[in-house]
């Protein structure tokens, strides 16, 4: 179990929030994030920054758009 | 004038055309219910997707007005299509496909922004951004308290002010939570152009809340600044 090291934390820092790195890469930088409090902290900043993004962008549709929706599938 | 035996073919064909007509004078309604019980199927599938197609139209059109035409167009052109939608595979990521290329050939048509086509060729400093680098531990968890703290506002107006393809790659990833591929497939570009713009576009985004943070934040010191 050797540290993969802050280079290759930071640099698949973004893969591992989205969820894109394959099983053997993701276990190596959350290995390093547990060791490693600098890259941690870039970490909870991404995280904090995505979590934040989705919150934020939650919108509800104006409420007359379902209807009109319907009414023009119906004449489509 | 039917004497001949060898009309008996010409009955079997009458008889074929004649169901063949009874099947079109039921067909009006027959075709009437098939319509129905597609638009039925597409209004239940796809219409749950409304408010999450709305909230892109927002990032993508920037008001509420033209957001709520371009989500009824894409949901005409949805159902137009809708014959080509395979059943079982990503209606959501399908039905975002058919609003980016509406937004696309309808919106931006209408934008001249020529600054939009050479964006992804930007070199990174002349784009700006956050540099992390050279922060502490402990700046980086203040930065993480304040971004938590952020009115959704703040976030939004931020996202607004990125240029459009970083703006919808880091929309597309964290409010829809679309893999890279899907995101690729959406904006028609490579993998590694969306990596690109996600990087970049979080970096802008970092960095416009951080400057909103410390310009909400009184007697922060001016050396706090994350520029060099």
């Amino acid at each position: 179990m050797t540290d993969c090291g802050c280079e290759k934390a930071k640099a698949e820092l973004e893969e591992y929030l989205d969820r894109e790195l394959n099983e053997a890469d993701f276990q190596d930088v959350a290995e390093h994030l547990d060791n490693c409090e600098s890259c941690s902290s870039e970490h909870l900043v991404a995280l904090a920054l995505k979590l934040k993004v989705k919150q934020a962008c939650r919108e509800k549709a104006p409420e007359d758009l379902r209807s009109a929706i319907l009414s023009k599938l119906a004449d489509a | 004038m039917t004497t001949l035996l060898d009309t008996q073919q010409d009955a079997v064909i009458s008889e074929l055309e004649l169901s063949l007509m009874t099947t079109d004078k039921a067909e009006p309604s027959a075709t009437e219910d098939a319509t129905a019980a597609k638009r039925r199927q597409f209004e239940e599938q796809a219409l749950p997707f409304m408010d999450q197609l709305f909230g892109a139209a927002m990032r993508m059109t920037r008001n509420p007005a033209d957001a709520a035409d371009l989500v009824q167009e894409t949901f005409v052109k949805a159902f137009q299509a809708f014959g080509q939608y395979q059943q079982g595979t990503n209606l959501k990521a399908w039905l975002y496909r058919i609003q980016t290329n509406t937004f696309i050939n309808i919106y931006r048509k209408n934008q001249r922004n020529p600054y939009q086509g050479t964006i992804d060729e930007l070199e990174d400093w002349q784009l700006g951004g956050a540099e992390s680098v050279t922060q502490s531990v402990s700046t980086r968890s203040a930065e993480a308290e304040a971004i938590d703290h952020l009115p959704d506002s703040a976030v939004k107006d931020a996202l607004q002010s990125i240029p459009e393809d970083f703006r919808l790659a880091v929309y597309y990833a964290d409010v829809e939570g679309f893999s890279y591929q899907e995101i690729a497939d959406i904006m028609k570009t490579p993998v590694g152009t969306v990596m690109s713009r996600l990087h970049r576009g979080r970096r802008m985004l970092r960095e416009l809340l951080a400057d909103y943070a410390r310009d909400r934040t009184p007697g922060t010191p001016a050396s706090s600044r994350s520029t060099k």
